[in-house]
């Protein structure tokens, strides 16, 4: 939560900045002759703004990634969730008592016949 | 049982395919965005032919260091089966590329033409 903030702010941060510095090469170009090279000032906050913004984007998407070896995978899942990626297989039944089950069921029939 | 050192290998410690292929499109999802941006700074700063295209090949080396640290949090074999895939998915394949250079000459022709 703290982190996605963090990275939600450095992006806004460092997309303001790039779009100030575009702006920026832009009066620049509409100023000066075509051959001139950018100021110094420019060329930095383009520089800045972009190395901030992938540092946003990589930590926006830094939680995203699973461990990939089924070991660590299940052990993470069992200390988050409580089950692993086979939590299934230990909620099985035990053995039915099929005789007990057919008593049951002839029992039934036999009350319904009457 | 298990023929090659490889399937030896993956037999002893298995994988999960679906985390591996996610791991993977979150990588082909930082990457085509950081590749855009790329392109708007190098539209920005002017760069032509060859530099351009060394800016871009810097960047990636950038978001790979970054993700490397800050994603995989220093260790890539966590995360993928081999430690080259952080480093050259999508840099010079794919998507990201074209999308760089489509950034690139849009605003550079914006900002200069």
């Amino acid at each position: 939560m703290f982190t996605s903030t963090k990275s939600a702010a450095l992006i806004s941060v460092s997309t303001l900045l790039l779009i100030h510095s575009c702006y920026s090469a832009y009066e620049h170009s509409l100023i000066s002759v075509p051959t001139n090279t950018l100021p110094l000032d420019v060329t930095l906050e383009t520089l800045v703004s972009v190395f901030l913004l992938c540092v946003g984007i990589v930590l926006n998407n830094s939680q995203e990634l699973k461990p990939i070896s089924w070991s660590v995978w299940s052990g993470q899942l069992e200390r988050e969730r409580g089950s692993g990626p086979y939590g299934f297989l230990e909620e099985r039944l035990g053995f039915l008592d099929i005789r007990g089950k057919r008593a049951e069921f002839s029992d039934w029939v036999k009350t319904g016949n009457e | 049982m298990a023929s090659s050192a490889e399937e030896r290998e993956l037999l002893l410690h298995p994988v999960v395919p679906e985390n591996v292929a996610h791991n993977t499109k979150t990588i082909t999802d930082i990457r085509s965005v950081t590749c855009s941006v790329f392109g708007v700074a190098a539209g920005i700063l002017g760069l032509e032919s060859y530099s351009g295209f060394v800016f871009y090949l810097v960047g990636s080396c950038l978001v790979s260091v970054l993700m490397v640290f800050m994603a995989a949090g220093g260790q890539p074999s966590r995360y993928f089966r081999s430690s080259s895939e952080l480093w050259t998915t999508e840099v010079l394949s794919g998507s990201s590329l074209a999308s760089f250079i489509l950034t690139w000459t849009l605003f550079f022709g914006l900002l200069r033409v």
